[in-house]
């Protein structure tokens, strides 16, 4: 089966894994604060090389699109957007949240770190909560519920707070590769990958009101 | 296509997202096979001026869809092209980001080479793709975020003359716009409302203007127009349509008295530098204003200076002079890495001292 591609930049690291089947093919996980525009490509060329891979020998691309740092996301979804036009690849968007959460007993919250004391929420199984922005002093209680496991970023304290079991994160590499897993069982792809920010741009109207125009 | 060399560019450092294809052909002037931009404008209306996160979120999921209308009127495909060349800045980082990401994505999944350009060469450089201009010559570029005089020498070789110290015209007009209720982008709606204004009933200073050089400051101007329209609002609670077209004539007129005296100095120093009496060239959306270009022509011709002005849509933003800037760069061997960087800041003449208000890192506008 050929493998797929899968590539996050979500947080503060450039991650990648090469999924065929059941097997990991290969995968690289590069801490980093910045830098992660420089290093995608090169990165994921690497890979593609160590495994004696082409574009071409490739199903499909996985990319992750947040929750998480929007210039992060946006690095990883023009990449595959770009690499998309031109190999003629499917592109799957995956969500950081469904890919963290992949593989784990139901019911789950996945959560991603949103800075400020907040958080970006998910519950799978259960009755399933869609992702949200929310601050770890104030989480809902509708997002707790009997036999909770929660998986991610500061998943202590959101545990803690919700009465629920914080589950050990597993390695990024596996996290990516959960993303390749999931495009694996979608379709075709409906929508081009798209970043899910679950959070508006900082904007305001400007504070200068224009005068009253006189007859 | 034998020795014709194709390329296709992306720009994404403000609020237009463009891409576009052109080709070369030795001895042959250059042609725009297609010239895509697809405009943010409305995105940012609410907002009076251009909201960087904003624009970062629309320009990631236009890219694409630009690439593929440039190619597609263009007729050509990825095989089709010598090169990508892309923005890699100044600009607004985000866009400029997502622009060099997907033209990373682009590239490496085509084999084909990867051009970082800088947005500024790219306006520098137009009057060549336009005009066919030959080294030396010397341009004013002057837009929403830049305003400055480069004697440019060679494809790589720029030489900064002055520029603004603080900031660009397009940014006064936008602001000058939004305190008088009118729309944006500001330029072309201050220079509607000043038709028919009267130029002289507000006094608006000249600034920089008793300082030898080619440096500029538009920023006060901003300010004065801020208090003069304040003192006509206090003396009768708002403005009439009249005083507001006196405002807007004002503002502009001294705009062009600011700008033509500083090209008048630009062409001399341009001629101590060079040798040279001019070609003088203009670029960026300003240059659009017709007020300011009849000033601009009337000291290019007092000074026996050809003048060139590339037509409105190669002026303000667009991927064509990015993708020629990548056929000159292309020419002269240049390639760039997978590791491009974006940059927030890149000054074209690197020799030249930083700007007074440029920061550590270059100028700003």
């Amino acid at each position: 089966m050929s493998p797929i591609l899968a590539f996050d930049t979500s947080a503060a690291h450039c991650a990648a894994a090469l999924v065929s089947g059941d097997r990991v093919v290969g995968a690289r996980v590069e801490e980093m604060a910045r830098g992660q525009a420089e290093r995608l490509m090169p990165l994921l060329l690497e890979l593609l090389a160590d495994a004696g891979l082409d574009w071409r020998d490739l199903s499909a691309l996985a990319v992750g699109v947040g929750p998480g740092n929007f210039t992060g996301i946006r690095i990883s979804v023009a990449a595959a957007r770009g690499l998309m036009l031109s190999t003629g690849l499917p592109g799957h968007g995956v969500s950081t949240l469904e890919a963290l959460a992949h593989g784990l007993p139901r019911p789950v919250l996945a959560v991603a770190d949103a800075r400020r004391e907040r958080v970006y929420a998910e519950r799978f199984g259960a009755t399933p909560v869609a992702a949200a922005l929310h601050p770890i002093a104030a989480l809902p209680p509708e997002l707790a519920c009997p036999g909770l496991g929660v998986i991610g970023d500061r998943a202590e304290a959101v545990a803690e707070r919700l009465g629920a079991t914080p589950l050990p994160r597993p390695p990024l590499d596996e996290t990516v590769a959960a993303m390749a897993r999931i495009a694996m069982g979608r379709g075709a792809p409906a929508a081009r990958p798209a970043p899910l920010y679950l959070r508006p741009a900082d904007a305001a109207p400007p504070r200068d009101a224009a005068p009253r125009l006189l007859p | 296509m034998g020795d014709t060399i194709t390329v296709l560019g992306l720009e994404s450092s403000c609020d237009d997202t463009g891409a576009a294809v052109v080709a070369c052909a030795p001895g042959a002037p250059p042609q725009i096979l297609s010239n895509i931009v697809a405009a943010q404008g409305d995105l940012h209306a609410a907002f009076g001026g251009v909201v960087p996160e904003i624009a970062a979120r629309a320009h990631v999921e236009a890219l694409d869809h630009c690439v593929e209308a440039a190619l597609e009127a263009a007729d050509r495909g990825l095989a089709d092209l010598d090169a990508v060349a892309v923005t890699a800045g100044p600009g607004l980082i985000g866009g400029v980001m997502a622009g060099v990401m997907c033209a990373k994505g682009i590239a490496a999944g085509a084999g084909l080479p990867l051009i970082g350009v800088n947005h500024l060469a790219g306006h520098a450089l137009t009057p060549r793709l336009t005009d066919g201009l030959a080294f030396p010559y010397l341009m004013l570029l002057v837009s929403g975020g830049h305003c400055q005089f480069l004697a440019v020498r060679g494809v790589e070789d720029f030489a900064r003359l002055g520029g603004t110290i603080d900031d660009a015209p397009g940014e006064a007009f936008d602001k000058t716009a939004r305190l008088l209720g009118l729309a944006q982008p500001g330029g072309p709606a201050v220079e509607r409302a000043a038709e028919g204004g009267d130029a002289g009933r507000f006094a608006f200073p000249r600034p920089l203007l008793d300082r030898p050089g080619c440096d500029m400051s538009f920023s006060g101007l901003k300010t004065a127009l801020l208090r003069a329209c304040d003192a006509a609002v206090d003396a009768r609670g708002g403005l009439t349509e009249e005083d507001r077209a006196d405002l807007c004539a004002g503002f502009q007129a001294a705009v062009a008295d600011v700008l033509a005296e500083k090209t008048r100095r630009a062409l001399a120093a341009f001629a101590a530098m060079t040798g040279a009496t001019g070609p003088l060239a203009v670029a960026g959306g300003v240059a659009a204003n017709r007020t300011l270009r009849a000033a601009l022509t009337a000291v290019a011709e007092t000074a026996g200076a050809r003048f060139v002005a590339p037509p409105a849509a190669l002026c303000t933003d667009n991927a064509a002079m990015i993708a020629w800037a990548g056929i000159e760069r292309y020419r002269l061997g240049h390639r760039d890495g997978m590791d491009l960087t974006a940059r927030p800041r890149w000054p074209l003449d690197t020799a030249a001292p930083a700007q007074l208000g440029g920061g550590k890192k270059g100028a700003k506008a």
